[in-house]
């Protein structure tokens, strides 16, 4: 009798609400693209648990497994192409990124270089663009009409000067936008890396060249690993370039998944793609796991350490101008799209030939729908996933649940397109027919950010300390009461930064939005790679221009709200 | 019905005995204090009382009634926590008013419910009802806070916010209080005071009250009776003045008070008396203790220092002689560290003006009533 009554308690019932939903919307559908990979048809599991026909039809299906699609890797020309460009094109864009954000992490966690604000804000642009915007903004600067290409044949170039619709192209622009993500952990990195080991060599009479090279720069070697493995797995599921720039000779895994499930409805197909695509972002996930786990970077301790900043004039200088070019390339990029929204047209020369509102006036006459959407399901996502985030930070800091800290990281490692093709395949039959709704669509942003969430509301609810909810159950309150009353309104500013955060990356989001909204509920990522696709530029860039813009102000509003708190 | 009675309670963490048999008996109305080393189970005992651990074994009775099976939430303990543990998102009125809205609460139906809930979460959304707010000034009045009603808690000092604590416990009128270090984060002066503090509204509301503390000062001057405990275990339940004048164990008697403890053997036993022998010197003493190897456990206070050359011949008297190796003036007393063969007694001799502190070196004699050593 007891037992139940524990069982039945409000906690416990959210707690089992949860598993379900993660069971649901997570492990269910990356399990049934797992059995697809091997019947080759789609399997519809939870109808087989209501429907005897579908149980039955289930397992003649899963008697005919076969490893055919597993050959098809080697066979098929395709998959194994896409595997290796897929392979490749991540290994190059991490190189290269990692080659060129270790002076600028130098200069700016190290040095007294100049405009080192400027340069740490303009950071930013890469992180709140869309890849396949960015993707399009390069056509816009480097294909056969572009401004850089003009300027290229006005002194004397023929063709293009690089031509965007390559892997070179695809390289360069997951480079300019996804470097960030690697400069900020190793900027963190080199202002952890004890410098009295630094002052010993420089007094043991080491060269300042010297000891950068074999005293700093080993110091932060974890950091460069860690980042490295990052920016593999961030461009490895990269989907906004490669579609907007994959040339069709060109196979990449998450171009020929989405063609597989969106040109042909081959459910083998995509389903061998999507496996391939989680084994290898898992695995480099991992290796990144293995290779952070104990060192912690961003520790702060008590005692700030004075870091002696380099501040050699020639060094300095040459270091800003290096990083001022870099940051500049984004942007250029940005200011292009800003360019082209307001242009008449553009194409003859280096500049558009006239400037007008039109386009804006287009967008708002006639993609208002698709604006609203985007917020409404933004809205959406962000009230589910502060729901669960909340829960599951209080199951994991107070109970321990490390299940559940496992299965909110899943996510991470899913790459979008991967995990919309799972969803797919899982809901487009009864008993939960959910394919084609804004739910599912819902659901699918809620999973893919949850982790985003999570992460901001654990670290606040470990800041509450246990006697406060043991306080309030001791004057009354059942848990559930206290954490409505006591426990939520505390966490409060780790959800609100959460959720901005969510709010932000759900109307960024390409992938998802691409793959499963339906015509009805298309946001405005979906709106704007349409345009692209059919090649109204002028309204795309205008639209463009309006999601960054959203962004941008939500972008402020997060940073103002943790540095109040701060 | 605030009685509280402990039996045969064990708790083990992981393997770990953090609590042996635990047996207590707390009248209705009674001021217990749990006193002992950190670590000892004194704040698991009260964690158990409360709810929040599940005992491994045995029984714990509030005013007769088993509370195995009743959650922590519904046992009416108030509980005053060593951190405070006060909401920060509350004002004071509010903290104090949590307990009172939270029983409304659970006397309401649905639609009040929610109304409940949204003055909870925001001040905004409304007003406690008059019993509610009448109730909370009245506690607050009494623990001297009525001017700070409004405030956030962090806007307190360290007495006010423990006082905080007090009324948010006080105000839902618990069977029993239950306090955790409570005087543990307040400087010395201000210890003194809320000891008295709490001593007069225990008094004044006849509450019973364990209370958990390493302070055996702080036991001492409030308790009505003390339960020592070490390794989870207690080792002796008495009054104060029972516990310092008769302490079970060495470890008690260096524990509650300092104590010089000296081991020794029986070598005749009289009707009234009994002689011990230790290294270099014998002592005689009224106990008559079962053992033949005994500690000699004698207070600091019971030790008297005169000049080798005093007349101090008295038949109950033991006398030894010795050389002061370090003298200590602490005010009102004079402490005296002397040594005596091996051994380093510790004495105290109260000081009043212009007498002489004796000097280090000087040879001493030491008279220690026959009373006034106890053997254990």
């Amino acid at each position: 009798m007891k037992k139940i009554a524990n069982f039945l308690n409000g906690l416990t019932i959210i707690k089992v609400l949860i598993y379900l939903f993660f069971f649901l919307f997570l492990l269910l559908p990356l399990f049934s693209v797992f059995l697809v990979s091997f019947t080759d048809e789609p399997v519809n599991l939870l109808g087989a648990l209501t429907d005897p026909a579908i149980f039955n039809s289930t397992m003649e299906k899963l008697k005919n497994m076969s490893l055919d699609n597993y050959q098809a890797i080697f066979s098929n020309k395709g998959y194994f192409e896409g595997l290796k460009n897929s392979l490749w094109l991540g290994l190059m864009v991490t190189v290269i990124v990692t080659t060129i954000c270790i002076p600028l992490a130098y200069g700016i966690a190290r040095t007294t270089m100049p405009f080192k604000k400027t340069i740490s804000a303009l950071c930013i642009i890469p992180l709140i663009i869309p890849t396949f915007i960015s993707a399009y903004a390069f056509i816009i600067m480097f294909g056969r009409t572009g401004w850089v290409t003009q300027i290229y044949h006005s002194l004397g170039g023929e063709g293009m000067f690089i031509d965007p619709y390559s892997m070179t192209g695809i390289v360069m622009v997951q480079v300019f936008f996804f470097f960030p993500y690697a400069l900020w952990p190793l900027v963190a990195a080199f202002k952890v890396s004890d410098v009295t080991l630094e002052e010993a060599s420089l007094n043991l009479g080491a060269k300042n060249w010297f000891t950068f090279l074999f005293v700093t720069f080993p110091l932060a070697i974890p950091g460069v690993i860690s980042s490295f493995l990052l920016i593999f797995t961030v461009s490895f599921s990269d989907f906004g370039t490669p579609i907007i720039l994959a040339p069709k000779n060109l196979n990449l895994l998450v171009v020929e998944a989405y063609r597989e499930i969106a040109g042909f409805y081959n459910w083998g197909g995509a389903a061998i793609l999507t496996v391939m695509m989680v084994l290898v972002a898992a695995f480099f996930f991992w290796l990144q796991h293995l290779f952070t786990k104990g060192k912690n970077y961003g520790s702060v301790s008590g005692k700030p350490k004075k870091q002696k900043l380099n501040d050699n004039k020639l060094l300095t200088r040459s270091l800003s101008l290096y990083s001022l070019l870099i940051v500049m390339v984004p942007l250029l990029a940005l200011i292009s799209i800003g360019l082209q929204s307001f242009a008449t047209t553009w194409g003859k020369d280096a500049l558009p030939s006239g400037y007008t509102l039109k386009h804006y006036q287009t967008v708002f006459t006639t993609s208002m729908g698709n604006i609203q959407n985007s917020i409404i399901l933004a809205l959406g996502a962000l009230i589910l996933s502060v729901i669960i985030a909340t829960f599951v930070s209080y199951f994991v800091v107070r109970q321990n649940s490390s299940k559940l800290d496992f299965l909110t990281s899943v996510p991470l490692v899913v790459p979008g397109i991967a995990f919309g093709i799972a969803l797919i395949q899982t809901f487009n039959t009864a008993p939960l027919h959910l394919t084609g709704t804004a739910l599912l669509l819902i659901l699918a942003y809620t999973i893919r950010r949850l982790p985003y969430m999570v992460r901001s509301t654990m670290g606040t609810m470990r800041a509450i300390k246990q006697d406060i909810e043991e306080a309030a159950i001791n004057l009354g309150a059942t848990p559930l009461t206290a954490a409505i009353t006591i426990i939520g309104p505390l966490m409060l500013p780790g959800i609100a930064a959460g959720s901005l955060l969510v709010f932000i990356t759900v109307i960024k989001e390409t992938s998802i939005s691409i793959l499963i909204a339906p015509a009805e509920w298309a946001p405005m990522s979906l709106a704007i790679f349409q345009n692209i696709i059919r090649g109204e530029y002028y309204t795309a860039a205008a639209m463009s221009i309006l999601l960054v813009g959203v962004v941008l102000i939500l972008q402020a509003i997060a940073n103002r709200m943790s540095r109040n708190k701060a | 019905m605030g009685s509280v009675k402990i039996n045969n309670l064990t708790k083990e963490f992981n393997d770990v005995k953090a609590l042996k048999d635990i047996n207590l008996d707390i009248q209705e109305g009674e001021f217990f204090a749990l006193l002992g080393p950190s670590g000892c189970g004194k704040t698991t005992t009260m964690r158990c009382i409360a709810g929040f651990e599940n005992p491994t074994m045995g029984e714990i009775l509030i005013g007769d009634k088993k509370v195995k099976d009743i959650p922590a939430n519904k046992r009416n303990c108030g509980m005053v926590f060593q951190s405070y543990a006060l909401f920060p998102h509350f004002n004071v009125f509010e903290n104090v008013a949590y307990s009172l809205n939270i029983k409304e609460l659970n006397n309401s139906n649905v639609f009040s419910k929610l109304g409940i809930y949204a003055r909870l979460l925001n001040r905004k959304f409304g007003k406690p009802p008059k019993h509610i707010e009448e109730k909370v000034m009245e506690i607050l009045d009494y623990v001297e806070l009525t001017p700070y009603v409004n405030r956030l808690t962090s806007e307190l000092s360290g007495g006010q916010q423990q006082r905080v604590a007090l009324a948010r416990a006080l105000v839902m009128e618990p069977a029993v209080l239950l306090m955790d270090e409570p005087l543990s984060n307040l400087d010395q002066k201000l210890r003194h005071s809320m000891r008295n503090t709490i001593r007069r509204i225990q008094q004044d509301l006849g509450i019973t009250t364990i209370f958990v503390t390493h302070d055996q000062e702080e036991a001492m001057s409030m308790a009505d009776r003390v339960a020592v405990m070490d390794h989870g275990e207690v080792i002796q339940i008495g009054t104060p003045t029972d516990i310092y004048s008769h302490p079970k164990s060495s470890f008690i008697a260096n524990f509650v008070g300092t104590s010089n403890v000296l081991k020794g053997k029986v070598i005749k036993r009289d009707t009234n008396e009994t002689t011990v022998q230790g290294n270099g010197f014998t002592l005689r003493s009224i106990a008559n203790p079962k053992k033949e190897e005994v500690d000699m456990i004698i207070r600091p206070e019971h030790i008297q220092v005169f000049l080798m050359d005093t007349d101090v011949s008295n038949e109950f008297n033991n006398t030894m002689n010795g050389k002061i190796l370090v003298s200590t003036y602490l005010g009102s007393i004079v402490r005296y560290d002397i040594q005596v063969n091996d051994y380093t007694l510790v004495a105290d001799a109260t000081y009043s003006s212009g007498a002489n502190i004796l000097k280090e070196g000087t040879p001493v004699k030491l008279v220690i009533d026959s009373e006034r050593v106890l053997l254990i």
